[in-house]
């Protein structure tokens, strides 16, 4: 085959495989877009689920997601942050540096439902707290806490030097540096982290469908112990009914509303991500 | 004053730490220790092919070649054509288009698992037991095409930042010689991007293994190995669909539940591997999926 046949061959697979790839994730977009709309109404938003959500609404659904991965980012937070922190700017040691980045990142790698049966494991029956709202946020916070340490560190740690040295001339102490200097230029960084961490969160189902989550009739919960709906689940709970035309209709929309949220949460972190960038830049 | 605040500081920041590698080492030891048990109880019939739990019969080979089943179907769909779509936007196309497809791609790379879990049982299935006649389109072969457009978006992004970090001189270099495009890629960028774009399939490989919501929707769950063993158009059952179904079935200590959890530590071990060698071969770069 002459060499130019070769290069034109290339070529074609190249920007057939670009063709496919673009189509199927277009098509992938439409689809849920186009399914959704039809379901989606503003009764569909503000109204409780009925007969296990084939009629009604999602509105319980909505806030109980919101719910679930605000107080899951609570917790995670503060302790990620303190984490990023004592990596960048007091761990010095080597040895332990790779071993905490090699827990942190096999805990990224974990599968979610892993998590679910953890906390099946250790909370539901070892610690009997029962199937709570509480419960769920504490597995999405762990479940998150990779993603919150390495932002945070990155931002932290990618800092100048001459920064924590001008610091350290005018005077202040360590611990000065990092709250006068460093956290002020690292926080947007690390905020950046948090946003990704909520659009995570809130689109994972395999955590909490055994330690969190009621597949119906629970409402807005009074309390930290009770179980939450979420739209994860709840797409579920449609979906293995998807030979029912108006809870598959349902799924769908309920779905448009899920992907709505995580776009929300991922776009916020990547117009920060961009802004942070240039920051460094300049 | 100061050094007792900066004391406190330093303390606070050092109990963070010690609480989040807990947090990890716990996970790790419960999981361990609940699945480790299932070995002396049941012995070696752990590795047979039936799974009966009225029969207290636990046997895991059916889920195991579920899972890898599905994981070759994905990285044989998906890799070719990440490579080769990732060669188009990072050395054909304009470089003003770029920032859009990858932010467009980190966005799908978003898109939570049963989303693609509804897509696939609503749509995908469907289209598939058309295709082939077949009583039912929930099949092994579903489950594989629909982790492969799962991990597409993961492939193409890694694997163009992967051609991007080659130095252009490299490419310059070649083109002077009069190359072609496909033999600077062949024999220029692509050797040197090497390890990086397997660190890329790698953490897509991770990704496949682990799937549920989407597996547990469109694989059908039959726990059986199909006979011939090729035949990916007969439902399957994976480790992790079979989690998410049967976990809350069983009871908490017994064989059953701690048969599944053995599965479970067999899933985590191998996917733990899976991401360690690829974090060996790629740095963390504040993506939103990582």
């Amino acid at each position: 085959m002459s060499r130019s046949l070769k290069n034109r061959l290339f070529l074609f697979f190249c920007w057939g495989s670009l063709g496919f790839s673009v189509f199927v994730l277009v098509f992938l977009v439409l689809t849920i877009v186009w399914n959704g709309f039809q379901a989606l109404s503003l009764e569909f938003l503000i109204l409780p689920s009925k007969s296990f959500g084939a009629e009604g609404g999602i509105l319980y659904q909505i806030i109980g997601s919101i719910l679930l991965v605000f107080t899951a980012v609570l917790m995670a937070f503060p302790i990620a942050l303190g984490t990023a922190i004592y990596k960048s700017e007091y761990l010095k040691n080597e040895r332990l540096q790779r071993m905490s980045d090699m827990l942190i990142y096999g805990l990224n790698g974990i599968p979610s439902v892993i998590f679910g049966i953890f906390g099946l494991i250790f909370f539901v029956n070892l610690l009997n707290t029962g199937i709570s709202w509480f419960v769920g946020s504490i597995i999405l916070g762990i479940m998150i806490l990779p993603t919150l340490v390495l932002t945070a560190y990155q931002s932290i740690n990618s800092i100048p030097h001459h920064y924590r040295e001008s610091g350290l001339a005018l005077g202040m102490n360590r611990w000065g540096v990092i709250t006068e200097v460093l956290l002020p230029m690292g926080i947007q960084g690390a905020f950046t982290g948090l946003l990704i961490g909520l659009a995570r969160a809130v689109g994972e189902t395999a955590p909490i469908m055994f330690i969190a989550t009621a597949f119906s009739g629970a409402g807005i919960p009074g309390s930290l112990l009770e179980p939450v709906s979420s739209l994860p689940t709840h797409i579920l709970a449609l979906a293995q009914n998807a030979t029912d035309p108006t809870a598959l209709q349902n799924a769908w929309g309920a779905s448009l509303v899920l992907i709505t949220l995580v776009g929300i949460f991922s776009l916020t972190a990547l117009y920060f991500r961009n802004r942070y960038k240039t920051m460094i830049v300049r | 004053m100061f050094v007792s605040v900066s004391k406190a500081g330093k303390n606070a920041v050092i109990t963070s730490t010690i609480i989040s590698m807990a947090i990890i080492v716990i996970v790790f030891a419960v999981i361990g220790l609940q699945g480790l048990q299932a070995i002396p109880e049941a012995g070696w019939s752990l590795l047979s092919r039936s799974w009966n739990p009225g029969q207290g019969e636990y046997g895991i080979l059916s889920m195991i070649y579920g899972t890898t089943a599905v994981t070759i179907v994905a990285l044989l769909i998906a890799v070719p054509v990440g490579v080769l779509s990732a060669i188009v936007i990072s050395e054909l196309l304009p470089s003003r288009y770029r920032i859009l497809v990858k932010s467009s791609l980190e966005v799908l790379a978003g898109i939570p698992s049963i989303i693609y879990g509804l897509l696939g049982v609503a749509v995908l299935s469907v289209l598939i037991g058309n295709l082939f006649d077949l009583s039912t389109g929930r099949t092994i072969l579903a489950g594989g095409i629909i982790l492969a457009i799962m991990i597409l978006p993961i492939i193409i992004t890694l694997t163009e930042d992967a051609l991007q970090n080659v130095p252009s001189r490299y490419r310059e270099a070649a083109k002077v010689l009069g190359l072609y495009n496909y033999e600077v890629m062949k024999d220029t960028i692509l050797p040197i991007a090497k390890s990086d774009i397997i660190g890329g399939i790698l953490l897509g490989l991770g990704r496949a293994m682990g799937e549920t919501m989407a597996m547990m929707l469109v694989i059908g769950s039959l726990d059986r190995i199909p006979d011939p063993f090729y035949n990916i158009l007969v439902p399957g059952q994976t480790i992790t669909s079979k989690l998410g179904r049967e976990i809350m079935e069983s009871a908490f200590g017994s064989l059953h539940f701690n048969s599944m959890i053995f599965m479970g530590l067999l899933l985590m071990a191998a996917v733990f591997t899976v991401t360690i060698i690829a974090q060996r071969n790629i740095r963390f770069g504040g993506r939103l999926y990582e």
